[in-house]
C-alpha cells in the first residue's frame, strides 16, 4: 500500500468484474498486508474485502468483464477503511438486511458476514457502493 | 487436486489449495456431487490446509449437508482453524453438523 499523510497505507485498484481478477487482487493484498500483520487481523480484513468484491463482481456486474469494480483500502493505525464500488444497478440493501438468513439456505450470508465482522457498514442509496470500517483495536467479535 | 480417501460408504475429502471461495468452489462442488452420488453416507471434510472460506464456500458446505441429510447420511467438518471455527459458529453451522478445530 502507498504511504499518505492522512493514512499510514493506501491501496486503490480498479478490477475487471471477474472472479479471476478478485484472486489477482488478493495476491497483491497478501504481499502488501505482510507488513501490517501486527496491526490488522489479515483473515478478518480479507473476509470483509472478499465478500464485498465478490458481491460486486457476481451480483453488481453479473461477471461482465467489460465492467469495472473499484476497491479502496485505507489504513490508519489499526483502523481499516474499505470501499468497494461497482457500475451495476445496485440492490435494495435495506430489504436484504431485514431478511433473516435461513440457516440451511445455500446463499445470502455475504451481507451477514459484513455486518458481523465490520464495525460500521454503509451502503450508498442505490446500493452499488459499500464502505466499511474495521477497527482492529476493538478486539474480537461479540 | 482435491484428495478423497474412501472406505466403504465413508469418505474423507481434503480440498485442494488453501481457500474455499467463489473462485475455487466449482471444482469442489463437482467433487462433492460425485461423492454423494457414489453412495457415500458418512462424509468428512478435512480443512487442515484451508485458511479462508467465504460465504460461497459456506453455501457449498451447507448444500453438501442438505444432500447428505436427504439421503440419511452425515457430514462432519474437521481441522478448521480457529478463525474458521469462529466464522462457522457465527453462521450457526454447528447447529446442523459437527464442526471441529485442529
Amino acid at each position: 500500500m502507498n504511504q499518505n499523510a492522512r493514512f499510514d497505507c493506501e491501496l486503490h485498484r480498479s478490477l475487471a468484474a471477474t472472479i479471476e481478477a478478485v484472486e489477482d487482487f488478493f495476491v497483491e493484498f497478501h504481499e502488501r498486508s505482510q507488513a501490517m500483520k501486527e496491526r490488522i487481523n489479515c483473515f478478518e480484513a480479507e473476509l470483509l474485502i472478499r465478500e464485498a468484491l465478490t458481491n460486486a463482481v457476481l451480483h453488481g456486474c453479473g461477471e461482465d468483464p467489460r465492467k469495472q469494480v473499484g476497491c479502496s483500502l485505507r489504513l490508519r493505525g489499526k483502523r481499516l477503511l474499505i470501499a468497494v464500488a461497482d457500475a451495476g444497478e445496485g440492490f435494495d440493501w435495506r430489504a436484504a438486511r431485514a431478511k433473516s438468513a435461513d440457516t440451511l439456505g445455500c446463499s445470502g450470508r455475504g451481507l451477514e458476514i459484513l455486518y458481523r465482522y465490520a464495525d460500521q457498514v454503509r451502503f450508498s442509496d442505490k446500493g452499488n457502493l459499500v464502505t466499511m470500517i474495521k477497527d482492529f483495536d476493538r478486539g474480537k467479535l461479540s | 487436486m482435491t484428495l478423497v480417501t474412501r472406505e466403504d460408504n465413508k469418505a474423507v475429502v481434503q480440498p485442494s489449495g488453501d481457500t474455499i471461495v467463489a473462485a475455487t468452489i466449482p471444482e469442489l462442488r463437482l467433487k462433492m456431487r460425485d461423492i454423494v452420488g457414489e453412495g457415500v453416507r458418512d462424509l468428512v471434510i478435512d480443512l487442515s490446509g484451508i485458511r479462508m472460506v467465504d460465504s460461497s464456500g459456506i453455501g457449498l458446505l451447507i448444500a453438501t449437508y442438505n444432500s447428505m441429510r436427504k439421503l440419511g447420511g452425515q457430514l462432519a467438518v474437521v481441522n478448521a482453524s480457529n478463525e474458521l471455527l469462529e466464522l462457522f459458529r457465527s453462521m450457526r453451522m454447528h447447529q446442523h453438523f459437527s464442526v471441529t478445530g485442529n
